[in-house]
């Protein structure tokens, strides 16, 4: 079944015929984890870097912010079976408007952030598309965990 | 017949906007107009007038009786908000088939546009302003030359791709260089034919160039502010992504910071959920 995961929005599954899709990441960022051995896979899909900007948000909607979206989805995977050691993570996204180095920078801000708590944490990230102007549409296929990604005009990629 | 020709022929096919929307605009804009002036101007449109009873009876805003005429409707959720349910109402038509040079799926566009008129509300009510349905309309209407436009950029995208990913060109800036012009600049040409206010007309033609325009009215610029964040927050976004200019003198401008624009889209986020329903966007 296709799975649309929407903005400040995380789904995780283990069933081999799901595709996780997340349409049109501007700034926003995603997050891919999938375990080939569980074959769990999961998506999340943050807006902004920080949920201290509002906390009573961030308990209604964690997946909105990336320092309480990512532990959500991590956890989410590993109520499925899935394990650290065998996640294989990709990130996706962080745009910019095309002078946004001062200004409108959330994209990169939110990158910083997921960097900080992957460091943090010890996870390391398997394959990135970040930065640039570009909108980025992301897919996983669960079966294989075949992550695609479509950016502004090109072609459909693997990651 | 040049490319460009080609294209404005395009819009002189174009359907009239309402004119029950136009009146309407000038009446809530203008301070002295009365309940009765409006119910008057709207309730000659009877399938305008059942719509409005019919929203304002919905789930969407749970009003404690039945709304049986235009007036009560008028009395309960007040001028602007039924004037912003109407133009919403009679635009989203325009927008919402698919936009294939924008890689954009059918009721996307529509989403941006929505998302940008919600932002104006945001926007204007974090600097203290009233609530300005001129402002509304410009960020609902603001890529309308992108419904045109789009089979345009469609032949001739791989042009318009290699200028804005090889010479860093902004998108806007590419279609005018390939095509003659671009959707801002068409845009203006649109809501001038359907006989928007001159504000409108500019706030649409400069949304990508806010500063580049002599007109003094603050909407020009918060067109172009909503659009941005509308941009960020990634809601119907296609294929020209957000390969635009965003001046930094806008946020000194109104005295805003980063802080500023993550609670406007956090704040979007809330309210595009409620509107969903309402205007069908799924
Ligand atoms: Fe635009
Ligand atoms: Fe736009």
């Amino acid at each position: 079944m296709k799975i649309i995961v929407s903005i400040a929005d995380m789904k995780v599954t283990k069933n081999a015929e799901d595709t996780l899709i997340t349409y049109s990441l501007g700034s926003c960022i995603g997050v891919v984890i999938y375990d080939p051995f569980a074959g769990v896979g999961g998506l999340l899909h943050f807006m902004l870097p920080d949920s201290k900007i509002d906390p009573q948000k961030a308990q209604k909607n964690p997946w909105m912010f990336a320092d309480t979206g990512i532990p959500s989805l991590f956890k989410e995977a590993y109520k499925l079976g899935a394990e650290k050691e065998r996640l294989e993570v990709r990130v996706m996204g962080g745009s910019q408007i095309m002078d946004g180095s001062g200004f409108f920078n959330i994209g990169k801000k939110n990158y910083m952030a997921l960097r900080r708590i992957f460091r943090t944490n010890g996870v390391l990230i398997r394959a990135e598309d970040v930065g640039g102007s570009g909108n980025r549409t992301v897919t996983l296929e669960v079966s294989s965990g075949k992550v695609l990604v479509k950016s502004s005009g090109d072609e459909v990629r693997e990651l | 017949m040049s490319l460009v020709d080609k294209i404005l022929r395009k819009v002189a096919q174009l359907p009239p906007f309402p004119v029950v929307v136009q009146r309407a605009l000038q009446l809530v804009a203008n301070p002295n107009s009365s309940a009765q002036d409006v119910v008057d101007v709207i309730q000659f449109d009877q399938s305008i007038t059942a719509d409005v009873l019919r929203l304002c009876n919905s789930a969407y805003f749970s009003l404690q009786r039945k709304v049986n005429s235009l007036r009560e409707a008028l009395v309960l959720i007040g001028f602007n908000q039924l004037f912003e349910i109407i133009l919403s109402r009679q635009s989203s038509h325009l927008f919402s088939g698919p936009s294939t040079g924008y890689d954009l799926q059918r009721g996307e566009l529509w989403r941006h546009s929505v998302a940008s008129s919600l932002l104006s509300g945001i926007i204007t009510k974090r600097l203290g302003r009233q609530p300005s349905p001129v402002l509304f309309t410009a960020a609902l209407l603001h890529d309308i030359g992108k419904v045109v436009l789009s089979e345009f950029v469609k032949d001739y995208f791989e042009e318009i791709k290699k200028l804005v990913q090889e010479k860093s060109v902004s998108f806007s800036d590419a279609e005018k260089e390939v095509l003659g012009i671009d959707h801002a600049e068409l845009g203006g040409r649109i809501t001038e034919e359907w006989k928007f206010p001159k504000v409108i007309v500019s706030s649409v033609r400069y949304h990508h160039a806010p500063f580049s325009t002599s007109d003094p009215d603050e909407t020009v610029r918060l067109t172009h502010l909503c659009d941005v964040v509308a941009m960020l927050s990634g809601i119907g976004g296609g294929s020209d992504g957000l390969f635009y200019h965003s001046p930094e003198e806008i946020l000194n401008h109104y005295r805003l910071n980063e802080e500023d624009i993550e609670r406007f889209m956090i704040q979007l986020e809330d309210q595009f959920g409620q509107v969903k329903e309402l205007l069908n966007v799924t």
